[in-house]
């Protein structure tokens, strides 16, 4: 997702205000609570939990009906062929990264599917570079690229839109914004429209792809803030590693951390 | 230098000895082999045409067999297994083996066309054999899902399932967790909040 460029210093100063709202620690005479603690790595829980409910008001009365209604209303070839233009729109910051990490075979996918979808697969609509010729996709982002460089994580932080994340993977997130070659494009009405539209568009085909995943963890999940806390870490770790199985579509950033990891086909429904 | 190497052998012969002892409890081939015949049960059983009780009854049946269903739950409840009553721990294994049963049963739906092969190669954890298989459904992307395989008395279990890098029981035990925390570390209003799930659960298929 690409934030208007003076909306992200905002974002970052509204989480100030989480230094005050720390959890309390457990005692120290209580080894297991205090692992616990660690483990969570959440130590300003109440303020993300505050987080986490304005996320699910938006979330219930905007972002998810759109999404239903985008599953609804559009068909499913429509959709796939949106979903894989906004992934061709990514893959040049991915390469970016996989090059950065010192991974010269994932690069070389990266770009074959840049050159191949953006002209075979007419401007990215396509994948042929996955379905011919069996280039899957995959992700990375600046916040894997930290990661394996050994920086840490930081704190759990949940984000309402952007989902879970935490200092390192929100830095990543920011510089995955200002890497993007749209922002290159320079400015005016017609590269603000087309920010703007590809921001939407991101937003809601996210959506649509978690709605399955996230009405799952609704429905089963004790609480489903700790259950996505814990999934998020998981799979961060698992993806840094690159030890899931392909390219993550998440494209707002690092998005919820519960979606199939593949690029999948829009749920035909 | 030469004596070091000589050292350094030994004890990574030692080592893979040790391995090699150890990994008898888990054996690969024999956990594959224990994926794929539970996993056809669970397909066929998914798959059948007979009434929902039944079916219900036939994977609950397959899934005591093949799951640690024991080990599993108190891995789940974790640390708050030795602070619970021994009626609560009792209580606690009822509604957890009854939770995922029923969490299995209310979405036999989706799973309605469910097809499953063995995915890449299995390899092998300190003590459980981790399992890959692909999971295909109708309409539907392809996933994967890792079962980790572990030996329960000489027999192979599966103590956990790990779809894209993410353990269901490390998620759900940081879950549960979370509950009791938030109840000031009171086991009873997690029980409560169970039995309130599988009442939805049961409301939700209609029975």
């Amino acid at each position: 997702m690409r934030l208007k460029r003076s909306a992200l210093p905002l974002l970052l100063a509204a989480l100030l205000p989480a230094l005050g709202a720390c959890a309390t620690r457990p005692p120290a005479d209580d080894p297991e609570s205090v692992a616990e603690f660690r483990q969570n790595n959440d130590p300003i829980e109440p303020f993300n939990r505050g987080s986490y409910a304005v996320h699910q008001a938006i979330d219930r009365n905007v972002l998810a009906p759109v999404a239903r209604g985008y599953r609804a209303v559009v068909p499913t070839p429509v959709r796939l062929g949106v979903r894989n233009v906004l992934a061709n729109l990514r893959t040049p910051v991915i390469l970016v990264n996989d090059v950065l990490q010192g991974e010269p075979r994932r690069a070389g996918d990266t770009l074959g599917r840049f050159v191949v979808n953006s002209t075979l697969g007419v401007g990215g609509i396509f994948d042929v570079a996955g379905n011919r010729l069996g280039v899957r996709g995959h992700a990375e982002d600046f916040g894997q690229t930290f990661a394996r460089w050994g920086v840490g994580e930081g704190p759990y932080l949940f984000i309402p839109v952007i989902g879970p994340s935490n200092p390192r993977d929100l830095t990543g997130f920011g510089l995955g914004i200002a890497a993007d070659p749209l922002v290159w494009l320079g400015q005016g009405a017609t590269v603000d429209a087309l920010t703007y539209s590809r921001t939407g568009a991101t937003v809601v085909d996210t959506r649509e792809e978690l709605l399955d995943p996230l009405d799952a963890v609704e429905r089963t999940s004790l609480d489903s803030y700790a259950t996505l806390r814990s999934a998020y870490r998981q799979r961060r770790r698992a993806e840094i590693d690159n030890r899931t199985g392909g390219g993550t579509p998440s494209g707002f950033g690092t998005g919820f951390g519960v979606g199939p990891g593949e690029p999948s086909a829009p749920a035909g429904r | 230098m030469a004596p070091r190497r000589l050292l350094l052998g030994t004890v990574l012969a030692l080592a893979a000895s040790a391995g090699g002892a150890r990994a008898q409890g888990a054996d690969p081939a024999r956990a594959t082999r224990f994926i794929q015949s539970t996993g056809q049960e669970l397909v066929a059983a998914l798959n059948s045409n007979a009434p929902l009780a039944q079916r219900r009854q036939q994977v609950s049946a397959i899934l005591h067999r093949a799951v640690d269903v024991e080990g599993v739950g108190r891995f789940i409840l974790g640390r708050w297994w030795r602070q619970a009553s021994a009626a609560e721990q009792q209580e606690y294994m009822r509604l957890f083996d009854e939770t995922l049963i029923r969490n299995l049963s209310a979405r036999f739906g989706e799973y309605q066309g469910v097809r499953f092969s063995l995915g890449r190669a299995q390899q092998r954890t300190e003590d459980d054999v981790l399992v890959n298989t692909i999971i295909e459904r109708p309409n539907l992307a392809p996933f994967s899902l890792d079962w980790r395989v572990g030996d329960v008395n000489g027999q192979p279990k599966v103590v956990d399932v790990i779809a894209e890098g993410t353990s269901l029981r490390l998620t759900q035990r940081s879950e549960y967790s979370a509950v009791i925390q938030r109840n000031n570390g009171q086991i009873s209003a997690l029980l409560a909040a169970m039995r309130n799930q599988i009442q939805q659960l049961a409301a939700r298929e209609g029975r």
